[in-house]
Formats: C-alpha cells, structure tokens, sequence
C-alpha cells in the first residue's frame, strides 16, 4: 500500500491517500443525513493513523466547512432549512460555547478536568441515546396500531409545554410548521446546547439536532437541514482560525473533501426516502455505539491498558464504516423503487 | 421587550463574548504567539505543489489561511454540483419534500 502513501508537508508525515478518501466519505454520508459536522469521527480517526491532535481537529474542521456547502445546498433544496431559527441558533450558540469553555477553564485550575469532561460526554451520549429509543419505541407504528383500541390521553411532549410558556416576545417559525414560541425559550435551548459542546470541545451537531427536535417541535428533516447551516458557519470560522495558526494540514484536507463531499451529497438525498423516526432510530444507534467507543477510550485513560484504545479506535470506525453502509443501501434500495413507479 | 431589541442585545452579547476571549487569551499566553503560528516547514527536500504550500504556510500565514478557505469552498461547491449531476443520471432527484415523522 506504500504506493498510496503521500507526503503532507503542514503535519510532517506520510499518509494513506485511501484511507484519507475513505474517512472522508464515511463523515460526508453521516454529516450529510444526521446534520452533524462528524468532528467526533474524523478527529480520533486522523489522530490514531498519526495526525498530532492539533492538525487533526484543524483539518476536520476544514473538510467540515467544505462538505457542508453541497449539504446545506441540497437541504435548501429540499426545503429542509429554517433560516430564521438557523441564525438564532448560530448567534445563541456562540455565546453558550464561550461560556462552556470558561467553565473548562475555571476547572482546569482545580484539577484534572478530562475525566471530568469525558464523564459528561458519556453521560449525555447515552442519555440521548436512550432517549431517542425510547421515543422510538412509542412511535413505532406496530405499537402505536395496538394502542389505538385502547382510549387513552394524548401524550404531551416537551415542546409542546414549551411551546405554552407566554413569555414575549413570541415568534413565529413557519419553516418549521411552529405557529407560536417563545424568543427566550429558543434563545435558552441554544445557549444551553453551545455551552455543552463548549464544555466537551465538540462541534454540537449531534447535541443540536435532538434539541432541536425535542425541545424546540421542528421536524427531524428540518432539524438535520438547520443543524448543518450552524455547522456550515462554525466550520468557515474554524477552517479560517485554526489555518491562521497553521494547524490545517491543507494536502489532507483536500483529498478528504473530494470523498466527503461526494459522500455528503449522497447523504442528503437519503433524508427523502427515510422517515424522520427512521432517522432518529438511526442517530440513536450511532450516538450509542459511539459512546461505547469513549467508554473504552475512558476504561484505557484508568487503566493505562493500550488495548482498550486500539478496541476504541475500531469501534469509532466501525461505527462510521456500519452507519454508511446502511444509508447507502436504503438510498439505493427506497431510490429503485421510485425510478419503477 | 420587542424582537428586534433581543436581537441587538444577542448581537451585543457575542461581540463581548469575542472580545473578552481575545483579550483573555492575551493575558494567559503574556502576549506570546503560540508555537504553532511560529512553526516552519523545512523545504529542503521539497517540490512541486508541496514546496508551493510550504513557502505560503512559513512566508505568509494569512493568505494561507484565505487560501485554504477559498479552495475549500470551492471544491466543495464543484464536488457537490458534480456528483448531483451524476446522482440525476442515475434518477436520483430531488425537490422539495414533504416531512413526515
């Protein structure tokens, strides 16, 4: 494979071109159909085939901004977008990440505060996870045919509570089918979403979109379509601030957003053919796994034991690799059908 | 309060935000550019479009980072036109959508 090897002069190492094609692909279909910006794929990837950290997140974020302008483009297309809501959350979340990472810092003088973090990201990880089967579990059409015998009350979700809280002013987000919220209650849920990826230094999409879905009542398209226009924004930002620095590796870049955006592309035509609790069923098996892998990645930090990280490394990948794999065969399979009706 | 005055005040919020971290930043690094800024690209056994990338990364970090940027842009944008193109060769379209749940 050496003849695949090529020589990036920003990090001072030789690299798989294939490999860094492949990365690429596999967190352009993720961030295409979930709407996040796959940092937390791309990042531990790039580190455990020999990126410096620094260079790592740098480049992702560079390919980050790159794949989203094709996604972004085919959502608006689709009619996925809620600009309205996008630039609130993009203003709101900014502010929220500041204070989420003043946070870290204010902890980083006391004391040891990885573990401290890596506990939270676990914790929120599978708490959405469970979450999200849950809420699948009660829309589940089989389920939801049995129930229909029984009359039963209505089950109030939280939006919909939020939604009732009279507090002007009130706006109107009809991208999203929303006749009536809050600005506070919008404004809060973002501060409260940037402030956690400030506090675990990760982008947010996967934080936002569940978020937005669950808290805010947009449906689950609209959240992905919305969630990748904040995630555009914030990966032109940090593509430009962390190149000043000198930490994107321009070469891998590059080679990664041909694969990724080709892959982002394909993503975001599948979000037609899956139906939004398909989509969030989906996230919930990614977002679980995933958190297995940084369980293991925590079990290796307390016992020192490399194993644990290589197990960690193949399980992150093979979250991505299995993830892309089943977009791609129900996009070709929902797509065969169409084209024979 | 009125929208528009919750917008001024967001507005407000993140320019402080932005610059209360710089200035923060300042003070905890005493001034001093990180290592990473400082950082050169030995082009001794360099050529082609590596030594181009290298001589742009130590000489000019700015229009590096433009660069870099721009190129991203750019790619992405003709990447994505280019595979939507083959995406409708194969029947793949796509338009507005309804949004089931």
């Amino acid at each position: 494979m050496d003849i695949f090897n090529i020589y990036l002069p920003v990090a001072g190492i030789e690299f798989n071109i294939l490999l860094l094609l492949a990365i690429g692909f596999c967190v352009g279909v993720l961030g295409g159909f979930f709407g996040v910006g796959g940092g937390w794929i791309v990042t531990p990837a790039l580190n455990i085939f020999g990126f410096h950290m620094a260079y790592a997140i740098g480049t992702d974020l560079a390919n980050i901004f790159g794949q989203s302008i094709g996604a972004v483009k085919k959502h608006q297309k689709m009619g996925n977008i809620d600009w309205k809501l996008g630039f609130i959350s993009i203003a709101a979340s900014i502010i929220g990440l500041e204070l989420g990472s003043q946070v870290v810092l204010i902890l980083e003088k006391e004391g040891d505060v990885g573990s401290i973090v890596r506990w939270c990201y676990l914790v929120l990880m599978f708490g959405l996870s469970i979450l999200m089967f849950y809420d699948y579990y009660s829309l589940n059409p089989k389920k939801k045919k049995t129930e229909e015998a029984k009359p039963t009350k209505r089950r109030v979700n939280l939006a919909e509570r939020l939604h009732k809280i009279n507090l002007p002013p009130m706006i109107s987000l009809p991208a999203s089918g929303i006749k009536s919220v809050s600005l506070w209650i919008v404004i809060f849920v973002f501060l409260f979403t940037g402030f956690l990826s400030g506090f675990l230094g990760v982008g947010g999409g996967f934080i936002r979109m569940p978020a937005l879905v669950y808290l805010i009542g947009v449906p689950t398209v609209i959240a992905v379509g919305t969630d990748l226009m904040s995630v555009l924004f914030a990966g032109a930002y940090g593509c430009f601030t962390y190149a000043l620095k000198g930490r994107v590796e321009f070469i891998a870049a590059f080679i990664m957003l041909i694969g990724a955006s080709i892959g982002a592309q394909i993503g975001a035509t599948a979000v037609k053919y899956i139906k939004g609790y398909g989509i969030r069923l989906l996230f919930a098996i990614m977002i679980t796994l995933a958190g297995c892998s940084i369980a293991l990645e925590q079990v290796y930090k307390i016992t020192d034991i490399p194993i644990f990280q290589h197990i960690a490394g193949i399980v992150l990948m093979g979250t991505a690799a299995l993830m892309t794999s089943i977009i791609i065969v129900r996009l070709i399979m929902e797509s065969r059908k169409e084209v024979k009706d | 309060m009125s929208t528009k005055k919750i917008f001024a005040l967001l507005m407000f919020c993140i320019l402080f935000t932005c610059a209360y971290s710089t200035s923060y930043a300042i003070s905890e690094t005493g001034g001093k550019q990180e290592t990473a800024i400082s950082k050169k690209i030995d082009t001794k056994n360099l050529s082609g479009v590596n030594l181009w990338i290298a001589d742009l990364y130590n000489n000019d970090r700015l229009l590096y980072a433009i660069v870099v940027t721009v190129v991203m842009a750019l790619l992405g944008t003709i990447m994505a036109l280019g595979t939507d193109l083959v995406l409708r060769y194969f029947g793949i379209n796509v338009s507005k959508i309804s949004h089931s749940e």
